[in-house]
């Protein structure tokens, strides 16, 4: 037999480049020229050389998750809506109160509230979903949190320009405070749920997933009412650095996996225990099998992992640039060590006793309680080089 | 025995007990859990506070058991080290062991593998297909390697062959790049310790200095010199200064790091947000090196730092470097205006030799901003969110008893509900709040005639004259009546200058019988104001403003008297009786630079970096292994398909039904 016939007749592996990707690449491509052309006055090369990484990495994160070509549109056309209405009225900060798009909608206020509506109304519509069984239902969640997370990324993009607008100097990435970065662990974590939903089928565990960013949201909101956190700061000049740039998303990506892992595991013990009750239970016939939501909190926490090493390196040279060592013990930088072990032990147990289920499934848990306290615990009772999002 | 099991136990060579509890997971696991213990307690518990503190926070019983575990400096505690060197061999051991099989099995396809033991892995399956040999080879070979995988064929005795196929190899290639990174940062690490001083120390060597004292007064023995490979220190520099010395943190003290270069601060220069926050610092750096013409001439600024060989020298604080003042000190008690004038600079202690003891004037630090949010009315009248109120100075004053008072003064008038006043403040310790007077500034916006008219109040007795003068004796009066209303206002106002409208108060309290306290008080504070009032007609008409103590006076000269009461009234608790005007100032600044010497810090990034990849090969590379044994059976072929993964996943079935299918059907349509 020939090697071609053979060959011909395995069904194509590779995904072929459609018009929709070319589009794609088309727009990523301009959108970075015009960002370019824009700002380049603003940045360094490092920032340059970031700005072409994220360009390429959308390019393949875009084909590798086609919906996140979508989000990315809508993202794209409702931070420019925003920018547009800005400048037509001549970019003073006080337009966000006077035009419609911009008070009902896109400026970075309106648009984070949106978020935060949409994040508890998904979290409810799951649960729903979850008692009422019903697909339509689970889609209806489903696209609220592809509309959260829309906004959420809106409300970053049109705060970022708002920082300029303000007043010039105090213009930055908004990944520098407490309240900034709250919303980025909401939007990453709605992210990285996302995938695993569609690729793993994991809708029951949706509701278990939102609770987290809920909760977020709810600290969000409290910061912002009570403490008028949403407030646009100025940098202190350790911040000022492409560092953050990639720095803080990176520990995001690790955060938002290990909150994911934490509730999956939370789902596998209540899952657990209504099987060992009744192993006909009615409730786990509408989750996830117990292997599945095993092998997605491996997963998560491999994700969470491999991202959070990456980014305490990177911690470590930026305080290598701006505080004169790459590791000085301060609480912040210790407590990512907690985590990290913490985790590589969790990955180690798992490797090598071959443990599963309940056990590794309450110290997924236990892991996020570790997180929370290295994220929040440590801004609130310790004080350290790191202490610019104090309480 | 499969050798499908790269971490199989050999049996020939035994290995040692020890080194099976070295190499073992267990320990592993239990060491990096002990490390985050240690970690958390370094965190919960504040490192290197000073003794006092602990007693207070935790009794001397506890002080002496948490110092004794180390567990006020833990990071550098001998268990923590110890900790940490276990770690570093557990997982050489462990490497030396696992590592070499490793390798070895990256290549290895293990073709050889038994046909029951094919048969009997977890994603298996079996069929027949009436193909040629050869053809059937080819199929199963092509398949594999269309998805990736590397091919070996191997032929058997019984005349049936295996295809072994092999792909991702690299995730054995990612345990061995994680775990030697560890290695590798832990040795950096090392490198960038100070095990050195602390071996000096404990040959006795070194001794760190606790005091604070200057350069030339530290022994030799806190010195430290090129021997040192690495350190972190800090040192600032003022303006148009050098330095060729470095201070470290060392225990409870600090050592002196003598340099191999000097570094001079040619320009400090610091930019503002409107909030009155440092935007951004900078410093005009020359290095000067021993043997070089030229210097290194370099503007370094927060994150962007000078490299020079091994070392790196980082802007990292900023503060006063010596700010040159002029100083009044107008002494608050004198009847006449005389300030003493004082040549100084921050950072210097005056000794101050005055009628009421000696002091001693520690200054300490100058700003020359200070930022105070304004009210909502006057951030719509001016559009601007913060307002600048101005230099200050901060200093102490300390008795011969050491008792200090702190202050807080303003250089500038500022302006409060309309009037402008000069602000000082003052305290008794850091924890208090500065309690503030407000000394108000005159038409020209000066202290001028506060000064003048406190001088008259602190003479009693030119008091009692201008109230002579302006309400003279006549012939209605019973002369001893008068002589002791002049007599009263020399007495009220001595009371009055010593301790305020409060002291009146208190002086009718004590000296008045119970019952006629509410008729004196009330004939004494109309005598009082009176006075007062006289005596500031007096000033007025000195300074010309008025004629005559009939004119009318206006209300800006009326409230700035209330003000000025308001002061004088309450001067007594102002501290030693000293007022320290600032006459003129310029700003020196010093830099704050950390300098650092890391010859370890390249390769703990390169251990990093091999951390990175490592992390990603083993999670997102799997080693995978198909098998297909073909064996002529009957005319036919008796196919057994075989996959396993080094991480038994979801992933593996579904990729075997999809591969295995594949096989399947290509080999029918064949
Ligand atoms: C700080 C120290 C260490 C770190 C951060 C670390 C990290 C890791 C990580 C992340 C994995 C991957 C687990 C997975 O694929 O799910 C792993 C696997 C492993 N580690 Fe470690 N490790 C450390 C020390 C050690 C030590 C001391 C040993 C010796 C007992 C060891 C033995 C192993 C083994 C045998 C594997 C499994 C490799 C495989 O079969 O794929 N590790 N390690």
């Amino acid at each position: 037999m020939q090697t071609q016939t053979i060959m011909d007749s395995i069904q194509e592996e590779k995904k072929p480049y459609t018009l929709k990707d070319f589009v794609w690449i088309a727009f990523v491509v301009l959108g970075s020229i015009f960002a370019y052309t824009q700002y380049s006055s603003l940045m360094d090369v490092y920032e340059v050389g970031i700005l072409i990484g994220t360009a390429a990495s959308m390019i393949w994160l875009g084909r590798f998750w086609p919906s996140l070509m979508t989000m990315s549109y809508w993202v794209a056309g409702m931070s420019l809506l925003a920018l547009w209405t800005y400048s037509s009225h001549g970019n003073v900060i006080e337009t966000k109160e006077t035009a419609f798009f911009l008070k009902f909608l896109v400026s970075s206020e309106s648009a984070i509230m949106w978020m935060s509506a949409l994040f508890v109304l998904a979290t409810a519509t799951y649960f729903l979903a979850l008692f009422n069984k019903s697909e339509f239902t689970y889609k209806t969640a489903t696209t609220m949190v592809w509309a959260a997370v829309t906004f959420g990324l809106v409300g970053m993009m049109v705060r970022w320009r708002e920082s300029y607008i303000i007043n010039f100097d105090y213009g930055h990435i908004p990944v520098s405070s407490l309240y900034e970065v709250f919303i980025l662990f909401a939007v990453l974590t709605g992210l990285i749920y996302l995938y695993y939903e569609v690729k793993y089928n994991a809708k029951a565990l949706g509701g278990f997933v939102m609770l987290v960013i809920s909760a977020s949201v709810a600290f969000l909101l409290w910061y912002h009412f009570d403490r008028g956190a949403h407030e646009i700061q100025p940098l202190v000049p350790a911040l000022k650095s492409y560092w953050m740039k990639i720095h803080v998303p990176a520990n995001f990506v690790g955060y938002g996996s290990f909150a994911i892992a934490a509730m999956i595991g939370v789902a596998y013990l209540i899952t657990s225990k209504a099987l060992q009750k009744n192993p006909n239970s009615a409730f786990a016939a509408k989750m996830p099998s117990l292997e599945v939501m095993d092998d997605l909190m491996y997963k998560t926490i491999a994700l969470g992992f491999a991202f959070f090493t990456i980014a305490t390196v990177l911690g470590a040279m930026w305080a290598a640039e701006a505080w004169g060592g790459y590791w000085s013990w301060d609480p912040k930088e210790t407590w990512a060590l907690i985590v990290w072990l913490n985790y590589a032990a969790w990955l180690h147990i798992r490797m090598s006793k071959g443990w599963r289920g309940n056990p590794m499934a309450w110290w997924a848990f236990v892991g996020l309680l570790i997180t929370t306290f290295a994220f929040l615990g440590v801004n609130m009772f310790l004080s350290g080089l790191h202490s610019y999002g104090e309480l | 025995m499969s050798n499908t099991q790269p971490t199989g136990k050999k049996v020939n060579k035994k290995p040692s007990q020890i080194m099976n509890f070295l190499g073992s997971m267990n320990l592993a696991v239990t060491l990096l859990v002990m490390l985050s213990i240690a970690s958390v307690i370094g965190t919960v518990l504040q490192q290197n506070q000073s003794f006092q503190d602990y007693i207070i926070k935790f009794g001397p019983f506890w002080t002496e058991v948490f110092n004794s575990l180390g567990l006020f400096q833990v990071y550098g505690a001998a268990w923590f080290i110890l900790v940490l060197v276990f770690l570093l061999i557990s997982t050489s051991v462990c490497v030396a062991r696992n590592g070499p099989g490793f390798m070895k099995d990256m290549k290895q396809f293990s073709e050889k593998l038994s046909q029951t033991a094919i048969k009997h892995q977890t994603n298996n399956r079996q069929f027949n297909t009436d193909i040629s040999l050869d053809d059937q080879q080819k199929v199963a070979q092509l398949v594999l390697e269309k998805h990736g995988y590397k091919t070996k064929i191997h032929q058997r005795d019984d005349g049936s062959v295996t295809v072994a196929g092999l792909k991702g190899s690299w995730n054995r290639l990612g345990y061995i790049f994680t775990h030697i990174s560890i290695i590798v940062i832990c040795l950096g690490a090392l490198l960038d310790s100070n095990l050195l001083l602390k071996y000096r120390e404990l040959t006795g060597d070194l001794i760190p200095e606790t005091r604070t004292v200057s350069l030339d007064q530290i022994p030799k023995t806190s010195w430290v010199g090129d021997e040192n490979i690495s350190f972190r220190g800090t040192v600032n520099i003022a303006e148009d200064q050098k330095s060729d010395v470095l201070f470290l943190p060392y225990d409870n003290g600090f050592l002196v790091q003598q340099l191999p270069f000097s570094i001079v601060n040619k320009d400090f220069r610091i930019q503002y947000y409107d909030t009155g926050m440092p935007k951004t610092y900078e410093s005009d750096l020359e290095l000067y090196i021993p043997g070089r013409e030229e210097p290194i001439r370099q503007t370094i600024e927060v994150n962007k730092p000078l490299y020079f060989e091994n070392y790196a020298i980082y802007q990292s604080s900023f503060s006063d470097g010596g700010t040159k003042l002029k100083l009044n000190v107008h002494p608050l008690l004198a009847p006449v205006v005389a300030p003493l004038e004082l040549d100084t600079a921050i950072n210097k202690v005056e000794p101050l030799k005055t009628a009421h003891g000696k002091f001693r004037l520690e200054l300490d630090d100058f700003r020359n901003f200070n930022m105070v949010p304004m009210t909502e009315e006057e951030k719509a009248a001016t559009g601007r969110k913060f307002h600048n109120n101005g230099p200050t100075i901060t200093f102490k004053v300390r008795n011969e008893q050491g008792k200090a008072w702190e202050y807080e003064n303003y250089v500038m008038a500022n302006k409060q509900e309309g009037r402008y006043f000069f602000m000082t403040g003052v305290r008794q310790s850091a924890a208090e709040e500065f309690r503030y007077l407000f000394i108000p500034a005159d038409a020209k916006r000066s202290k001028e005639r506060f000064f003048k008219f406190l001088a008259i109040l602190n003479n009693p007795q030119r008091v009692s004259r201008i109230f002579q003068e302006q309400y003279p004796f006549t012939e209605d009066m019973d002369q001893r009546t008068y002589a002791l209303q002049l007599r009263l206002v020399e007495q009220l106002m001595t009371v009055f200058r010593r301790s305020g409208f409060a002291g009146l108060t208190q002086f009718i309290q004590t000296n008045v019988p119970k019952e006629e306290q509410e008729k004196v008080s009330d004939y004494y504070f109309t005598q009082t104001t009176f006075a007062l009032q006289s005596a500031y007609m007096a000033l007025l008409r000195e300074e010309g403003v008025v004629k005559s103590i009939q004119d009318e006076i206006s209300d800006f000269d009326k409230t700035w008297f209330e003000d000025a009461l308001t002061v004088i009234s309450s001067l007594s608790k102002y501290g030693p009786p000293m007022y320290f005007e600032i006459d003129s100032f310029q700003q020196v600044q010093a830099t704050g630079l950390q300098i650092t010497k890391s010859p370890g810090k390249d390769i703990v990034y390169f251990g990093s970096t091999m951390l990175i990849i490592g992390v990603f090969f083993m999670f997102y590379v799997r080693q995978r292994r198909f098998w297909v044994n073909i064996k002529p059976e009957n005319e036919k072929l008796e196919l057994t398909l075989a996959a396993k993964d080094n991480k038994n996943l979801p992933e593996t079935k579904t990729e075997f039904e999809k591969i295995s299918n594949q096989i399947q059907t290509v080999s029918k349509q064949a």
